[in-house]
């Protein structure tokens, strides 16, 4: 599997984001919120989950989904797992 | 006729019956009572050694359901009867000669060719067999017809019932059946098998056909079976459902609301009200309450349906939905008239669904997705599966893997039309 940078992990899931959720991804920021900013929804969030699962090849176990409130957070989450894999530059 | 090998065989063809056939090989569609490969098998491979030959990634799922059959495998050499498993086999006279190759139209329907004949070929892949032997043996035409699309198993279903009926050689009422069933029509043309129960008040209407109801079936209180249908074992026909003529339901299956003319392959659920009409459902869908589809169009026009996402003219104007294994639709769900649902979707369409859902989506409200994504799809999956006592086993898991990489293009393509409101499948 292909190394990443931080950049590119935030590039990709802000594009992830903002195709779900139908936003410009240019107003994304870390502290955008994906209840109250971007009306997630439970089907939203599981789309959403899948997607970066799909993206990073990683897995998100269903406990730790609640626990990123945030886009930036989000972000950090898969950049905390890249680099626990090994894959992150 | 002297020992052999009778190899049921895929021509290449089994795609067009997508979604239906990427968890099964095409001779394990069900057609009447039994499946295509159950019916060959009995007309054919009495005596003989049964080969299964499909794709390569369907060897270990296949392997597993047959353990008695040898899959995309000859054995040792022998004499070869090649059978195409696209065949809705009913009882034709088959003269089966030394050697030659049977054909309708252009498509070859069997090759009889004996061990001399065929060691020269001995280790090739089966497919390459079949057309070395095609082209060196003779031809001959025999009467056969061979199923092109998923709608001509439903469009066959009626006779198949009637066929499977009488080979199946029983009738007569064996079964746990109350007081006040009525069996309207000629009461030689039902068959309940012993362990099978009808509650109080149902009726069984024979007058068009036969009606089977199989093993540990159940038939509650009111419900209503024209036939020719047939109910399969352990399938649970619920209160007040109307079935009408040419029905089908598999193993362990739900059924209520109203059914006309189609096949629930087996473990599925229609549990509650809604229309389902010329349909073939696959395995392990659950169609929530009051999901309908339409198989007649509003202007009575041939209907299309979108087979691998290209339209393809039924030259009917009578064309339920196509819906593979592990699909889910919520309740309300509409399905427009020859909708295709691919494997393991998710369908919350209150709105009139889009016409091609591709494999491993979910469509919610106007919206296609990855959903869940496929490793919460497969645990889904498990659950219901565990829900009837069966396992979703390592050959399945894998099996789904591999459909998911190889529709994945398809997926994407159809996400991202969908995303730009480009894509409308009214036609």
């Amino acid at each position: 599997m292909s190394t990443l940078t931080a950049g590119e992990v935030e590039k990709r899931i802000k594009e992830i984001v903002a195709r779900i959720y139908r936003v410009d991804p240019s107003k994304l920021t870390p502290q955008t919120r994906f209840i109250e900013d971007l009306g997630a929804d439970s089907v939203t969030t599981i789309e959403l989950v899948a997607e970066i699962e799909d993206a990073f090849k990683i897995q998100v176990p269903d406990e730790d989904v609640e626990k990123n409130q945030t886009l930036g957070q989000a972000i950090q989450y898969v950049i905390d797992k890249l680099k626990a894999e090994g894959r992150l530059k | 006729m002297e020992r052999m090998k009778v190899c049921l065989f895929e021509d290449g063809k089994e795609v067009d019956f997508f979604p239906l056939t990427m968890t099964r090989a095409v001779y394990e569609l069900r057609c009447g009572r039994t499946t295509l490969l159950e019916k060959l098998a009995d007309a054919f491979g009495k005596g003989a050694e049964v080969c299964l030959h499909s794709r390569d990634y369907l060897t270990d799922v296949l392997r597993e359901r047959y353990p008695g059959y040898l899959v995309n495998s000859l054995g040792e050499r022998d004499d070869v009867l090649f059978v195409n498993g696209r065949w809705l086999y009913k009882g034709e006279q088959i003269d089966l000669k030394d050697e030659y190759v049977g054909v309708s139209g252009d498509q070859i329907v069997l090759i009889k060719a004996k061990k001399e004949t065929v060691k020269k070929y001995w280790g090739l892949p089966i497919p390459e067999i079949v057309k070395k032997l095609s082209e060196e043996l003779g031809r001959d035409t025999v009467k056969a017809n061979l199923a092109q699309w998923p709608w001509d198993l439903v469009f066959a279903n009626p006779e198949m019932i009637k066929y499977d009926f009488e080979r199946l050689g029983k009738r007569g009422i064996h079964g746990k059946v109350h007081g006040h069933v009525e069996i309207v029509g000629d009461k030689d043309m039902v068959y309940v098998a012993p362990t099978a129960k009808i509650y109080p008040y149902a009726v069984i209407d024979t007058e068009e056909g036969p009606v089977i109801i199989d093993e540990g079936a159940v038939v509650y209180s009111f419900a209503f079976i024209q036939g020719p249908s047939s109910i399969g074992e352990g399938t649970y026909v619920m209160m007040g459902a109307k079935v009408r003529e040419g029905f089908t339901a598999g193993p362990v299956c739900r059924v209520g609301g109203e059914v006309e003319e189609s096949i629930i392959h087996g473990y599925s659920n229609k549990y509650h009200d809604g229309f389902l009409g010329h349909a073939y459902v696959g395995e392990w869908v659950n169609l929530g309450a009051l999901t309908t589809n339409s198989d007649l169009k509003n202007d009575y026009s041939e209907v299309v349906v979108y087979i691998n996402g290209k339209p393809v003219k039924t030259g009917s104007t009578k064309v339920g939905s196509i819906i593979g294994d592990h699909v889910k639709t919520s309740i309300g769900t509409l399905l427009n008239t020859g909708t295709v649902i691919g494997v393991m979707c998710n369908v919350l369409a209150t709105d009139i669904s889009p016409k091609y859902i591709p494999s491993f989506t979910w469509y919610v409200n106007g919206k296609l997705s990855k959903g869940a994504g496929l490793r919460r799809m497969l645990k889904t999956a498990e659950t219901m599966m565990g829900r009837r006592g069966k396992k979703l086993t390592e050959p399945q898991v894998k099996l789904y893997e591999y459909l998911y990489e190889m529709t994945r293009q398809e997926r994407e393509y159809y996400i991202e039309l969908f995303y730009k409101k480009a894509a409308t499948f009214t036609e």
